[in-house]
């Protein structure tokens, strides 16, 4: 936040600016600590206790955790689901930031006409439901449809046809191919933005220079809008590893098949919630949530120690 | 209509001192300019007359009253800001009127202020227009008109003509400088511009780095500036300077030498044998000649060619540049030696400290 | 145009409108076969509907055997309210922020945006249990609530910096001409923070309408669904039906997609605005 403005308000009697402060920032300051932060503290605190069959609390320390991470019978469904979480990263990272990236650079080239467009149409999907997209691609690479096959037959690729969806060994990385699919549009249009703000004489005297676009966009663009990058990189790591409803809604509360599609937000919905196989539990599904918080922490920290300060931004 | 008084006035952002003791009184009805270096702190001192920047300490006073403590709205002042400041979801009257409500101006009176001040201001066809829709003259005249209406003691105009090209700075000083006179109301207005500041003021004040440096007449200021800065800064191409030494002093009269000048005889009682001085010429009191009351001679560099005038620059002596102005059609060539004088009231004399000394004048 | 140049530039198209249809060609497949009957959704995909394979019974089937209008104003309340009560609060805090020197703006500034990188996802358990106690549970007033905490500091963020845009000078204007400073709010800033809302709308009122996460922890009953709840669940009860099922989906799709098209300018304007760098 920048730095206050006015000197109105210091000369402003306390009663007067208190009261300003009160009405300005009440509703708001209210509303988010009531139901974010406290709700946040809250299940933390949670975490800490157990509850026995009669519905009675009791703390129990760091119980929760130590059953959480050495419990057989629950540290490797966490595990197996941070793994999953990780590859679910991995994934967007290496195909929804490349993708994203490229067609921004395409679209920022000069003289490409119906600009509007293509970003129009390429944003689309960004805008629609996880579920209603999820769903859609479950049934476009369903065997019983058969359009995804037909689409391979069609260009000669028949034999590679499989039920991505179904199958153990590739269910998790289709869906996060499904999920970059959707999600591609934000960084294509933050970095295009980004590049939009690059002033046009740099380029232009790059190519008087005799930088053709393709050492412009690597040498000079590229390294102009790696802070939107980085942004856009540590977005996606707080959604991924919150991500919930495209499993949910593909793979039901159990993220089969064999709980292969497992994320760490399915797994916390089955502890709070229950399902088939186990009865909800709200103490240790606080606990899950506090890890999920912690990873995300440790994330965002590691953003800012060691990815935002190596990074330069340039004024122009 | 009200006076203005400033009396100790500071102004700190942390280490920073921005205002450093300013004092200055102004009478009612008085316009009064501030010019001044970029960052003198001219901005910051009207926004505290407005009350929009706090003072570190010092009073202001106006129409007698200590506003130290009231909000802007409550001092009986009116800003004119050099982006204009108007409201852009607002056409003209709305502009206008919209400061009017809160201060309990009843509806008719709104309205005929609103004529009167479009009148003056010949805004009467752009009432209904957004300022989105007007050109930079005609926004900074309903800026003009929106402190008009609110009827105030003292206007304030922060640089009001900055943002408009040459020609119409001029028809719109000139608006400005009838408006003073129909409204006859106290004006406190800082510019960049001397030639606004010469034209417009009854009174001059300029500052350097927060603090006042001459308060005055504008010719005043410009025939006998009190220190070597405000001689800097008056005039336009800059005063020429020339270091310079007592030598001798015989009947109350001192003999004054230098590198770059001729041996120069001035009267002025305070000098001794040794005194470091700085001897100031502006380039239009240069004119070609023999030998004058101050002489001195330079090699033609370059001639700037303006039309009624041109200035030639030339290397002194001591190596250092000078200018002087050449009236008519013929001008000096480069690579000639030029000799120029200039006479005694011309030459203002300023010792090591910078202050003025007093020599005869005109 | 040189050679050169027209190759590259018919490449650059090449590549641009294959990625448009593989953005669009998904949404358009479900869409299109929405309206054919069974055996011309299996028999020839690819194929728009003709007067022979045309067919609406999907569509019937949804509005005979599910609340989906319900759903639909379900999801507007809970998105309008939540979006008003984000805007307005969001421009009021960021106002106080931004324009107000007190101790602890700084502190509160960052409390505030901790909501950004945190997601208020991790506190269901303990929101399912407040809602419970306050009796708010299986209500929209529940969901608004959630919502507008949710998306409260993203939309300050994105305000307080629409809000340095606007000219100092003009609140100056405003205060040498007396008016109160809520007034200076609510009739000067207000009014110019109109292209910010574009913004605001794309990063917090959108995920709001496609959330399914709180509409299945908050509310149980089916009068209280939303259209992304109400759809799932439907869509979990007749998934062998492909002509609900795909009825279902596009009547999800469209209407935003039909806001989307006729909002994209400004929407794509927000997004790019600068604002969020
Ligand atoms: N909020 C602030 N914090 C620190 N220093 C400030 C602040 N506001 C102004 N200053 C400093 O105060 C000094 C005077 O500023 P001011 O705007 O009054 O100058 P000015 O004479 O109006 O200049 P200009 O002719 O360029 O408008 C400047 O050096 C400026 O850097
Ligand atoms: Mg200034």
């Amino acid at each position: 936040m920048a730095e206050p403005v006015s000197h109105v308000t210091a000369q402003m009697p306390r009663a007067k600016l208190a009261g300003l402060l009160l009405f300005f920032l009440g509703p708001a300051v209210v509303i988010y600590t009531l139901f974010s932060i406290y709700p946040l503290v809250a299940t933390m605190a949670l975490s800490t206790y157990t509850s026995d069959t009669s519905g009675a609390r009791s703390f129990v320390g760091l119980a929760n955790f130590q059953t959480l991470l050495g419990d057989a019978l629950w540290s490797k469904p966490f595990w197996n689901a941070l793994g999953n979480n990780l590859i679910f990263f991995v994934v967007h990272m290496c195909v929804q930031n490349p993708v994203g990236i490229a067609l921004a650079g395409l679209l920022s080239l000069p003289g490409v006409r119906l600009k509007g467009f293509y970003r129009t149409v390429m944003f689309l999907p960004t805008m629609l439901s996880v579920v209603i997209v999820g769903f859609s691609w479950n049934l476009i690479l369903s065997p019983l449809w058969g359009v995804a096959s037909g689409a391979l037959k069609a260009v000669g690729l028949g034999s590679l046809f499989a039920p991505w969806l179904g199958l153990e060994s590739s269910a998790l990385v289709t869906l996060s191919l499904i999920s970059v699919w959707q999600f591609v549009g934000i960084p294509m249009m933050l970095i295009y933005a980004a590049l939009l703000n690059i002033p046009e004489e740099l380029i232009d005297a790059a190519r008087v220079d005799g930088l053709g676009q393709f050492r412009i966009f690597f040498h000079i663009k590229l390294p102009l809008v790696l802070p939107t990058i980085s942004l856009v990189s540590v977005l996606t790591f707080v959604a991924n590893f919150n991500a919930f409803d495209l499993i949910y809604s593909v793979k039901g509360a159990l993220a089969g098949p064999n709980f292969a599609t497992d994320i760490l937000g399915t797994f916390f919905y089955r502890t709070f919630f229950g399902n088939q196989l186990q009865l909800g539990n709200p103490t240790m599904g606080a606990a899950v949530a506090t890890v999920m918080f912690f990873i995300i922490l440790l994330g965002l920290c590691l953003y800012l120690f060691l990815v935002q300060r190596r990074i330069r931004r340039y004024a122009f | 209509m009200a006076n203005l008084s400033i009396e100790h006035l500071n102004k700190r952002y942390g280490a920073t001192t921005v205002l450093n003791d300013v004092n200055l009184s102004i009478e009612d009805g008085e316009f009064v300019v501030l010019v001044g270096p970029s960052g003198c702190g001219k901005s910051t001192l009207l926004r505290m007359i407005a009350g929009l920047d706090g003072a570190s300490g010092g009073d202001i006073h106006i129409a007698g009253k200590l506003v130290n403590t009231l909000a802007p709205a409550e001092r009986g002042i009116a800003m004119v800001f050099q982006s204009y400041a108007l409201y852009p979801h607002m056409n003209v009257r709305k502009n206008m009127t919209f400061g009017l409500k809160f201060t309990g101006v009843p509806p008719t009176e709104r309205e005929r202020r609103v004529t009167e001040a479009a009148r003056m201001l010949r805004l009467e066809e752009l009432l209904e227009r957004y300022p989105r829709d007007l050109s930079g003259g005609q926004r900074q005249r309903v800026a003009i008109g929106r402190a008009i209406v609110r009827e105030p003691e003292v206007f304030l105009f922060d640089e009001p003509l900055s943002n408009l090209d040459a020609a119409l700075r001029v028809s719109t000083r000139v608006e400005i400088a009838n408006l003073h006179r129909l409204l006859k109301s106290t004006i406190v207005y800082v510019t960049h511009d001397q030639v606004e500041a010469m034209t417009l003021a009854d009174r001059i004040v300029v500052m350097n780095k927060g603090c006042i440096e001459q308060v005055g007449k504008p010719l005043d200021l410009y025939y006998e500036p009190a220190n070597l800065f405000v001689a800097g800064f008056i005039g336009s191409p800059a005063m020429n300077f020339f270091e310079a030494e007592v030598e001798g002093i015989e009947g109350g009269r001192a003999r004054v030498t230098g590198a770059a000048f001729r041996t120069l005889d001035i009267s002025a009682a305070s000098l001794k044998v040794g005194d470091r001085l700085t001897v100031g010429v502006r380039p239009e009191h240069l004119v070609r000649g023999e030998a004058g009351a101050f002489t001195a001679e330079g090699i033609v560099e370059l001639v700037e060619r303006l039309g009624e005038a041109s200035f030639a620059y030339l290397r002194r002596v001591d190596g250092k540049m000078f200018v002087a102005e050449v009236r008519g059609r013929q001008t000096p060539a480069p690579g000639e030696t030029v000799t120029l004088v200039a006479a005694s009231p011309d030459v203002h004399v300023f010792d090591a400290s910078g202050l003025r000394v007093a020599t005869e004048t005109r | 145009m040189t050679r050169d140049q027209r190759a590259r530039s018919i490449g650059v198209h090449l590549v641009l409108i294959a990625y448009s249809l593989l953005a669009v060609g998904p949404i358009l497949l479900v869409v299109m076969n929405s309206f054919k009957v069974r055996s011309a959704i299996f028999g020839s995909p690819l194929t728009p509907p003709d007067a022979s394979t045309f067919s609406l019974i999907g569509y019937e089937k949804v509005f005979r055997s599910s609340h989906i209008l319900l759903y639909y104003s379900n999801s507007l309340i809970v998105t309008l309210v939540s979006m008003a009560l984000v805007l307005l609060f969001g421009a009021m805090a960021a106002w106080a922020l931004t324009e107000y020197r007190f101790r602890g703006s700084t502190a509160l500034a960052l409390f505030l945006s901790i909501g950004i990188m945190v997601p208020i996802r991790l506190g269901s358990v303990a929101i399912l249990n407040m809602m419970r106690s306050a009796g708010l549970n299986d209500t929209l007033t529940a969901l608004v609530l959630v919502y507008v905490a949710q998306g409260l500091p993203m939309s300050i963020f994105i305000l307080s910096e629409f809000i340095q845009q606007i000219p100092k000078d003009l609140r100056d204007a405003a205060r040498c001409d007396g008016v109160p400073e809520t007034r200076i709010f609510f009739e000067v800033v207000a009014p110019l923070l109109r292209p910010a809302i574009a913004t605001v709308a794309v990063f917090t009122i959108v995920p709001i309408w496609n959330d399914l996460w709180f509409p299945l922890i908050l509310t149980s009953s089916d009068s209280t669904h939303t259209v992304t709840l109400g759809v799932q669940q439907f869509l979990g009860q007749y998934i062998t039906d492909w002509n609900s099922v795909l009825a279902a989906l596009s009547m999800a799709i469209l209407p935003v997609v039909v806001i989307y098209v006729i909002l994209s300018r400004q929407l794509i304007a927000g997004l790019t605005s600068g604002a969020v760098k």
